[in-house]
């Protein structure tokens, strides 16, 4: 199972994003009330997906409580990846399965891996 | 109608000092700028943006969609221009005539919009120069690149609208304000020009349903091709994330290079734009790929062909 970070390296409210090999997109990691979640960084606005920080792991807007596409503003919850704001209304982004081990590490699920 | 076109965007954000660091970092220079309250982010030529928090009371109100683009401030040439806007739009929506002397009222999708005389510069700056046999633009001794150049954006060029009811805000900008279409993308929609500028375009509107109205981007104009290849890639070296390109469109011919930012909306770098007057005939194509740019690049790490024979083998 790929091994994206230790959760040590990801504070609470923080996002990363990570290159996956295999995976055309990066895969980000957002940590929040203790839990993790993993979207592709992979903006459904247009066709194709965009990638969606304005600079290396800045995926979240101003009060840090939506992944946010820096392209035109689109808003998505943290924890379904549903557009809540913006271009992509309706659409969602999509998830990323991740576990973490007991030695703390976050780790991609073996289904996205086959993907 | 003498407009010229943008002298100022209005923005209010969710995060002040993220657009510091962008903004500084795309090349222009912050004035009156706190990190509590924002401030003016201005070109060479006076020309720029306004950042503040989505909360600042002082701001217009802001457009429903939660896009963060508050206010157009266009510059027109003169006194007797103002009038003219006033009295044109005066006939059918509260023009205010605000103490700082400008005008203050909405266009018909809601957008804020002020007129103001233009508060710009005249700038006295050489374009970039190109050699070519037949015709050597630069002289002897002169060089064309070096690493580090400066790469200041030079002036507002033009901002891009997500429009909701495309046609009557196209009305709205030719026949109330006077702008020409250049050239139009079939069923997107029109790039417009404004009379008192020669530019192919400061607006660009793009038909949208209601829940994106706002700003698509904004850019500003860069001395050259060589100027944005560089300030892009200085961008790029520092961590920000391009959008699209480096590339050059088809209508308007200018340069781009696009990044996504903290105002919500791409900040593209643009240069070489064509200059247009009235016996232009507009230009139509159905917006696509193929008729968006004549060519597109992507940045790449330098890299140099090396690691062959060594010396004396
Ligand atoms: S590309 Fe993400 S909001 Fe437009």
């Amino acid at each position: 199972m790929t091994r994206l970070c230790d959760l040590d390296d990801l504070p609470e409210g923080g996002a990363r994003g990570f290159e996956v090999p295999g995976l055309a997109c990066k895969v980000i990691v957002v940590r929040r009330g203790g839990r993790v979640h993993g979207w592709r960084d992979f903006c459904p606005h247009y066709k194709g997906g965009t990638p969606m920080a304005w600079k290396r792991d800045a995926y979240l807007n101003g009060a840090g409580d939506h992944i946010a596409c820096h392209a035109h503003g689109a808003w998505f919850d943290i924890e379904t990846g549903a557009c809540v704001q913006g271009p992509c209304l309706g659409k969602r982004l999509i998830r990323v399965p991740l576990t973490v081990d007991e030695a703390g590490a976050v780790r991609l699920r073996q289904r996205e891996e086959r993907t | 109608m003498q407009i010229i076109g943008p002298d100022s965007l209005v923005f209010g954000v969710d995060d002040v000092p993220a657009c510091h660091e962008f903004l500084t970092a795309y090349g222009l220079d912050a004035h009156d700028y706190t990190p509590e309250k924002g401030g003016h982010f201005l070109s060479l030529d006076g020309t720029g943006l306004e950042i503040r928090r989505r909360d600042d009371p002082s701001l217009p109100p802001a457009l429903k969609t939660g896009n963060m683009l508050r206010m157009q401030v266009l510059g027109v040439v003169d006194q007797a221009a103002m009038e003219a806007v006033a009295a044109e739009l005066g006939k059918d929506r509260q023009v205010l005539r605000l103490a700082d002397g400008s005008l203050r009222t909405q266009d018909d999708q809601g957008f804020e919009l002020s007129f103001r005389v233009t508060t710009r510069r005249p700038l006295d700056l050489p374009a970039e120069k190109v050699n070519a046999p037949g015709d050597f633009g630069r002289k002897p001794n002169q060089i064309g690149v070096w690493q580090d150049m400066p790469t200041k954006p030079r002036t507002l060029s033009h901002v891009v609208l997500f429009v909701p009811d495309i046609e009557p805000a196209v009305a709205f900008y030719r026949d109330r304000l006077g702008f020409r279409i250049t050239d139009t993308f079939t069923g997107t929609g029109p790039f417009l020009r404004p009379q008192a500028n020669a530019d192919h375009h400061t607006h660009f509107f793009i038909r949208t349903p209601p829940y994106m109205q706002g700003c698509e981007h904004l850019a500003f104009h860069m001395g050259g091709p060589t100027e944005l290849m560089l300030a892009g890639s200085k961008m790029i070296k520092a961590g920000y994330e391009s959008f699209w390109g480096p590339g050059r469109h088809k209508f308007g011919s200018n340069w781009f290079w696009y990044f996504k930012s903290p105002l919500g909306c791409n900040v593209e770098f643009d240069a070489d734009m064509d200059t247009h007057d009235d016996d232009w005939v507009p230009r139509e194509a159905p917006m696509g790929a193929e008729a968006a740019q004549a060519f597109l690049f992507q940045h790449r790490d330098k890299w140099a062909p090396s690691g062959g024979p060594k010396p004396g083998h």
